[in-house]
């Protein structure tokens, strides 16, 4: 479905400042795969989704989804087959347009955006139930400014968003970082639940260890730009952490101190 | 009494400056507000499309038609600026500054077209001459020649444009625009084009100001080289002041109607300091104060709230320290 | 509570407005001339009807004037000058607005002249004569400090009389004595070099003008057109590369930066003959020089003659200076060894 094949980025090359981000990075998804990322700050774990998105252009390597090559595809051009929610809740959403403007957006996407009128009355209806789903009463607010809202409210509807129009690849870049415990858990749930209706092929970065083992199928570990572990199966489901700590120190070797803090296990 | 009386009988003057400059200013905030961009093409659009209405009124072609394609011509300059910036990657502050440069000399050859020089600085257009849209010398006559009476037109102009805007900001691609204005990062993630989206909001405003500006010159009867010099600071001046006002949380219509407001309230307070006599000097220092004035009195306010709030709160702290 | 607010900051703004245009109005005497004066002409205008202190004004006149600039400045003088020694001292009441440069401003002010209801009104340069041609046909207009009316405003044949309610005086310098001049001074010279701004259209007209006297007398002429104070040493470098001799127009930007002619054409060893003595002193060799005092005054004889029902303004015809001088900068013609012959003063 979705493949990485040795994909390699360094940012402000040839300056003091160079960095490295990914090294011949190789990632292969099947389709209805929901892969949890984890990995140290640096490892590569954001940089890979925005590779992905197109956020920039890679120095080497290809992107393809479904046997097509996007790696020269401009990003809103790739944005008609992947969905993203980011780290910052301010990302997701355009904070001076209402709730239903903002679905509104998302219902086009992937669309040539004419001059018919922006949001017809039929479709309101649709994201009345659509919100609804979310269980966190937005769904009487459709004429509420995004900016408005709670982080978590936004991140809902950010993840609302980007499954609006199903995308063949969803990107959930540390999306519950940034919201308090109760608030991550909830965002989790419901893209559990997202992901689980639409059989979304799926990557979600996380920090936290026990979140990426307790969702998703698969689980990968990057480390310096390129992937050091990846669990699928039998193996994933009995995971703990311990056992993960384990694997990554055989893995990794010498990281593994100053990854584990970084991590927060 | 005698002051108040002359403010009074100034206010025809007022409203039609006024009017005109609000659909100037309205596209100050289609860059400005909308798109999030600090355009500073509209200095040159605004000579451009004086320019370009005067040329072609003096050579036979029909007023209304001249007035509009004053608003293509601005339209092209607002196209030149965003090509630069998305196509050659200049900043959008540079782009605009580059255009407004370029277009100096473009309004030397257009106003100086045909003559033996070539350029030329200023192009006259005398409502005896010619059957204008409007003139400043029907601003007070309320019946012989209402019909070119400058209120008169502008008011149904501005309402049309004002619906025009607001429809077009209600479709899909008016708010794919406005999302990319808002938040350009979840605008390319919704597959909005975001070089498009900006290039078509820059062909806009500059629209608006090149409409403004070929009525304006028939207003003033002539266009000049120098005629959008500092127009920025006045259309920025009016949407400021019409936000202070009318306080639109972000609602295009309710921005667009501050636009004129401001506008006018602006050549209000200009007719006011030009009566008192102040000086030139001191003019563009009091025009800078009341622009920063405008735009301070939102954040004062930002902050006085922020205060009240938390005063409000260390004392709930207390009670509940005592409790 | 919101409205309080709202009228909080309106009231705010408006009482800005007044301290600032109040310390405005002190400094600035724009009432009733130029109080020095006054007192000198007590003696005369004792016969007159004012013999107190207190005139009834008769007309108001409102003045116009497009920026501060000593031209214009001294043009507004002489107008008012003129007008208080004929009619008397205090019978004409003056509205002054200085538009500060902005085209947009002589609308507003013009435009506050014309609801007072003025019985004249004087545009000092071509934006308030363009503003108040636009904004009334009734009320009389006379220009002055515009150097040709045609331009200005759009007339196709023109024959030195504007007509309907504007007249006026122009700034002009005759342009064939100031080519009389050039073949006076430079008589083995053939290459004029023609120096200006292309934004000014004073300045195209002129050249347009002087090139066909100039070219009746053998010369050949090339204009060098810069576009603003950032082209012009590289302009002026190369007028001075080709020119034998270098001519300047009544130009503004140029007056305003002739620090930076002279120092290249003084070190090219070409002298420059100006179109008035202030680009003359700062970098030229000679010019034909008119007073900016004396064209107000001429405009202020025949605003009375108007006011006074004396005249028809749509029957007069546009006046230029009354007198010229032909002047000389002593320095920079020793600079370059030119020796000036008779009849010529030397620029203070």
């Amino acid at each position: 479905m979705l493949e990485l094949k040795n994909v390699s980025k360094t940012f402000n090359p040839g300056t003091i400042n160079a960095k490295t981000a990914l090294k011949g990075l190789n990632l292969c998804l099947n389709d209805g795969d929901f892969v949890t990322v984890i990995g140290g700050n640096g490892a590569g774990k954001s940089t890979m989704l925005n590779a992905i998105a197109g956020v920039f252009d890679i120095d080497g390597g290809s992107i393809s989804i479904d046997g097509n090559e996007i790696s020269r595809k401009s990003e809103h051009k790739r944005a008609s087959m992947i969905g993203r929610v980011f780290q910052d809740p301010m990302m997701g959403t355009a904070p001076t347009m209402t709730i239903e403007e903002n679905l509104a957006l998302a219902a086009r996407r992937g669309r040539r955006r004419t001059l018919a009128w922006g949001i017809k009355k039929s479709e309101r209806e649709h994201y009345r139930d659509q919100l609804s789903r979310l269980g966190l009463g937005l769904e009487n607010r459709l004429t509420t400014r995004a900016g408005l809202l709670s982080g978590g409210q936004r991140q809902a509807l950010t993840l609302l968003m980007a499954s609006l129009v199903r995308p063949k690849l969803l990107l959930l870049d540390e999306h519950t970082a940034a919201l308090d415990p109760a608030t991550a858990e909830r965002v989790l749930e419901l893209s559990d639940q997202i992901v689980e209706e639409g059989r979304l092929t799926t990557l979600m970065v996380t920090h936290n260890m026990r979140d990426a083992i307790e969702h998703g199928n698969r689980l990968i570990m990057m480390s310096e730009g390129r992937i050091v572990l990846d669990i699928s199966g039998e193996e994933k489901r009995r995971l703990t952490v311990d056992s993960l700590l384990a694997k990554f120190s055989r893995a990794a070797g010498e990281d593994l101190l100053t990854d584990r803090v970084l991590i927060g296990a | 009494m005698e002051f108040l009386q002359s403010l009074v009988n100034s206010l025809p003057g007022v409203l039609g400056q006024g009017l005109i400059w609000g659909l100037m200013a309205m596209g100050v905030y289609i860059t400005y507000r909308v798109l999030d961009i600090a355009d500073l093409t509209v200095d040159g659009t605004l000579g451009f499309g004086g320019a370009v209405c005067v040329l072609l009124t003096v050579n036979g072609v029909n007023v209304w038609l001249a007035t509009l394609i004053a608003m293509l011509a601005g339209m092209l300059a607002g196209l030149v600026t965003g090509l630069f910036h998305t196509k050659c990657g200049i900043p959008a502050i540079l782009a605009g500054i580059l255009t407004q440069l370029a277009l100096y000399s473009v309004n030397l050859r257009v106003m100086g077209w045909g003559t033996s020089a070539g350029t030329q600085a200023t192009l006259a257009v005398s409502v005896d001459k010619y059957d204008l849209i409007l003139s400043s010398r029907y601003v007070r006559d309320w019946s012989e020649n209402l019909i070119n009476n400058p209120i008169v037109v502008m008011i149904p102009v501005t309402a049309v444009v004002v619906a025009i805007l607001w429809w077009y900001f209600k479709t899909e691609s008016g708010s794919a625009l406005r999302a990319t204005g808002a938040n350009r990062q979840m605008a390319r993630a919704q597959g909005i084009n975001t070089s498009t989206a900006t290039v078509i909001g820059l062909m806009i405003s500059n629209g608006l100001v090149g409409l403004a500006g070929g009525l304006l010159a028939q207003y003033q009867g002539s266009s000049s080289v120098d005629m959008g010099r500092g127009a920025i600071v006045i259309g920025l001046a009016a949407v400021i002041i019409g936000e202070v006002l009318l306080r639109g949380h972000g609602k295009v219509l309710v921005g667009l109607l501050g636009c004129t407001l401001g506008s006018i309230v602006y050549y209000f307070v200009i007719q006011i300091v030009l009566r008192l006599g102040l000086g030139t000097n001191d003019l563009k220092l009091f025009t800078a104060l009341i622009v920063a004035l405008f735009l301070a009195v939102p954040y004062w306010k930002g902050k006085a709230a922020t205060a009240r709030k938390r005063s409000v709160n260390s004392k709930e702290e207390k009670n509940n320290a005592r409790a | 509570m919101m409205k309080m607010k709202k009228l909080l900051c309106i009231a705010l703004a408006a009482i800005m407005v007044l301290a600032l245009a109040a310390c405005g109005s002190t400094t600035q005497p724009s009432e009733n001339g130029d109080p020095s004066s006054a007192p000198a002409s007590d003696p005369a205008a004792s016969a007159e009807p004012s013999e107190n202190a207190e005139v009834e004004a008769q007309y108001v006149v409102g003045i116009c004037q497009q920026m501060t600039h000593d031209a214009l400045d001294q043009a507004t003088q002489g107008f008012k000058d003129a007008l208080n020694e004929i009619l008397g001292e205090g019978v004409v009441k003056f509205e002054e607005g200085n538009a500060g440069g902005e085209q947009n401003n002589c609308t507003t002010i013009i435009d506050g002249f014309v609801s007072e209801g003025v019985d004249l009104i004087l545009a000092n340069a071509t934006w308030p004569l363009q503003a108040a041609a636009s904004a009334t046909a009734d009320i009389p207009i006379l220009g002055t400090s515009v150097t040709d009316y045609a331009t200005a405003l759009n007339i196709d044949n023109w024959t030195g009389t504007v007509g309907g309610n504007i007249s006026g005086t122009s700034d002009l310098a005759p342009l064939d004595q100031q080519a009389a001049m050039i073949q006076e001074l430079f008589p083995d010279a053939t290459n004029v070099g023609l120096l200006y701004c292309s934004g000014e259209p004073n300045s195209v007209y002129q050249i347009e003008t002087i090139t066909g006297y100039l070219e009746e007398m053998g010369y050949t002429c090339t204009p060098y057109a810069f576009t603003d104070v950032n082209d012009l040493s590289s302009v002026t470098q190369m007028a001075c590369d080709n020119s034998d001799v270098i001519y300047i127009p009544t130009d503004n930007t140029a007056a305003g930066n002739t620090e930076t002619i002279a120092n290249i054409v003084l070190a090219a060893g070409v002298p420059v003959v100006a179109g008035e003595s202030g680009i003359c002193s700062g970098c030229g060799v000679a010019t034909l020089s008119i007073s900016y005092y004396d064209i107000g005054y001429t405009t202020g004889e025949m605003a009375a003659q108007i006011l006074q029902g004396e005249a028809d303004i749509s029957t007069m015809p546009i006046q230029s200076a009354p007198n010229v001088t032909k002047m000389y900068n002593a320095t920079n013609c020793e600079t370059l060894g030119i020796t000036i012959p008779e009849g010529y003063e030397a620029i203070a």
